[in-house]
């Protein structure tokens, strides 16, 4: 077996990767909101970040200590109870879906609000009786969360896991109901759909890595209390 | 480093079972990690002998309605097999903690107390965790029989880090050793002390266990300033334990603080450096402790190094206080740099039995051709060796070997 000797070499560099914080960022509609937090925290990011064409996916920021992921919203999570990240916005669905023990979420953001429902078909919806469910089949986003939902009340739930476009699973016939977030409402309406039960009320929070708080408290309470001031700022 | 080859590990032809694959979470260790393993074990336990700690070795498998704790009830996490024999089902044991305790109270209970015993061995259970996925890993721990002591506390922390810094973990400043001190305790007393319902305790706990303030102030009502400030000393323990001095507390839950400050004076006393944390209100996998928890991270490292805590050895008549920790081997080589291979000197077929001894006496690892191979270079390479003998002296190849 060869001994590479990288560590003399590499070490350095590796340590000082690592005594970098990362934070995780979920791409799209969010993200618009989660700016301004990031202004008020004091945190700039390279022009980079701002690109649409540019092909990096780690970004530096002002804070030499500090460097930011996008990723998508489910990944966010992801990245940051293994560790790969210290430090996210996340939002609550997400969160509650994976149910990672890994993930503290100590600050409410009080944005991205929207909630997680139930929905079915309009004709569905008006001649069914939830008494006599044993077992619905759901498409969703979901699995977990849905499972958990309709376990609770002793309905077996059949998930369909879909990555978008849910409300088309009902209009094809894959199912009659989804758990989808609902915002407006708007959506579910224009496809026929109707919201029946209401599941959780969502916003974003930030969130850190457990492991990350236990060895780092001060790295990671700094930008607990640095968003938490800029939460404050805002109300 | 051998490049990657497509061609290896060979495909299996359609229709034939891969021999090669194991069970998720299983796995084959292999040179050098197996030898690395063992050894570091060993050295666990030597630092554990060296403070009073007698080994025990319980067996694999036991009767299941032994290896249930004080609750009564046997984990989850335990695999269960009928006993051809007694016709009674059994357990692989999934802990070894309560397996200690369980001799510790039964064949052990006439001896005097305090009990110090120790132990290492693999444990197998029904799934992984997300950060560990192994189902079998070797375990080493410590465990104090009858004592309720703040100094058994103490010295059951210390000697788990003594023990972890002797093997190398933290030696590199940004892998850290840090120690993260609980109560768990501590949160059902305040919210007895505030009457909250079962309900209410319920999501309390939930929203803790995520640190999420939001939801906790929901949930605890009259508790959610104490609660928060709580919540808040968790951190660097001088800090946490500064900010929480004069907390208001129920009476209950002052002692079980107080407790914890003794104890971190303690353990400072010994180990001015080392790194510690708090977590007042962390209660997630510590569900059965009675009294002070920890768990032991390197910084970097996914996981824990291990756990342990505070909990009641034996079951009815026979209670006794007891605190322990237990080391995960697998999260443990994860924290230290990557075993290297040792040096290994080739010796050709036909040397003499006292030459091959007396490099042998000197610590070498010798490896001797078992059959005639052409320069002493080449069976190097054949028998995977860093040295040849040249000249009388062990001399480097000068190759890396593949």
């Amino acid at each position: 077996m060869t001994t590479i000797d990288m560590t003399d070499m590499a070490a350095p560099a590796v340590a000082a990767a690592r005594e970098k914080l990362v934070m995780a960022l979920p791409k799209g509609r969010i993200l618009d909101e989660v700016m301004p937090f990031l202004a008020r925290a004091g945190i700039e990011p390279e022009p980079a970040f701002f690109d649409d064409k540019s092909r990096k996916l780690r970004f530096e920021t002002n804070e030499p200590s500090l460097d930011i992921i996008r990723v998508r919203s489910f990944d966010v999570a992801t990245f940051l109870a293994f560790g790969a990240a210290h430090l996210a916005v996340a939002g609550n669905d997400v969160l509650m879906e994976f149910a990672y023990p890994e993930i503290y979420a100590p600050l409410d953001l009080d944005i991205g609000h929207c909630h997680l429902a139930v929905a079915a078909k309009v004709e569905v919806a008006e001649g069914d009786d939830p008494r006599l469910w044993s077992h619905v089949r759901v498409a969703t986003k979901y699995p977990n969360i849905t499972r958990r939902h309709f376990a609770a009340r002793g309905v077996q739930a059949e998930c369909v896991k879909l990555n978008g476009a849910i409300e088309l699973a009902p209009l094809l016939g894959l199912c009659r109901r989804i758990v989808d977030l609902v915002s407006t409402g708007r959506t579910l309406r224009e496809n026929g759909l109707v919201e029946v039960e209401h599941i959780a009320h969502i916003t974003s929070r930030f969130a850190v890595n457990r492991a990350a708080m236990k060895t780092r408290p001060r790295d990671i309470n700094h930008w607990i209390d640095r968003f938490e001031e800029a939460a404050n700022g805002q109300r | 480093m051998a490049a990657y080859d497509p061609q290896f590990p060979p495909r299996t032809e359609p229709g034939q079972a891969p021999q090669a694959l194991l069970p998720n979470g299983l796995r084959d260790m292999l040179p050098p990690e197996a030898a690395r393993e063992a050894a570091l074990a060993q050295k666990l336990i030597e630092v554990m002998d060296g403070y009073g700690y007698e080994r025990v070795k319980p067996p694999l498998v036991e009767f299941e309605e032994g290896m249930a704790g004080s609750a009564g009830t046997v984990s989850r996490r335990v695999f269960r097999l009928m006993d051809p024999v007694s016709q009674k089902m059994m357990g692989v044991r999934a802990d070894m903690t309560m397996q200690v305790a369980r001799i510790a109270t039964s064949r052990l209970a006439h001896q005097r107390r305090p009990l110090r015993l120790s132990y290492a061995g693999d444990v197998l259970r029904v799934s992984g965790s997300m950060l560990s996925p192994e189902r079998q890993f070797t375990q080493v721990g410590a465990e104090i029989i009858g004592s309720e002591a703040a100094e058994a506390d103490a010295e059951i922390v210390v000697l788990a880090a003594d023990a972890l810094t002797s093997i190398g973990i933290g030696q590199n400043p940004a892998h850290a050793l840090s120690i993260d001190l609980m109560v768990p305790p501590l949160v059902p007393l305040v919210c007895a002390a505030f009457d909250l319902d079962e309900t209410a305790t319920a999501e309390v706990r939930q929203a803790l266990d995520h640190k999420d303030a939001a939801a906790m102030s929901r949930a605890a009502g009259p508790a959610t300033d104490i609660l928060t400030r709580l919540m808040r000393a968790t951190g660097p323990v001088e800090d946490g334990l500064a900010s929480l001095r004069d907390l208001a507390l129920p009476a209950q839950a002052k002692t079980v603080l107080d407790r914890l400050s003794t104890v971190v004076d303690l353990i400072r006393g010994r180990l001015p450096d080392l790194t510690l944390t708090i977590d007042p209100v962390e209660n997630r996998g510590f569900e059965y402790h009675t009294g002070i928890s920890f768990s032991l991270f390197a910084r970097g490292t996914r996981g824990e190094l291990g756990r342990g805590g505070r909990y009641i050895a034996g079951r009815n008549g026979s209670r006794e206080p007891a605190i322990g920790v237990t080391l995960y081997m697998d999260t443990v080589l994860r924290a230290l740099p990557e075993a290297e291979t040792p040096p290994r000197l080739f010796l050709p077929r036909n040397t003499p039995v006292s030459e091959l001894a007396r490099w042998r006496a000197e610590g070498w690892i010798v490896v001797q051709a078992l059959e005639d191979v052409g320069s002493d270079a080449q069976g190097a390479r054949l028998y995977r060796c860093s040295h040849i003998v040249k000249d009388g002296q062990a001399s480097p190849t000068g190759e890396t070997s593949e």
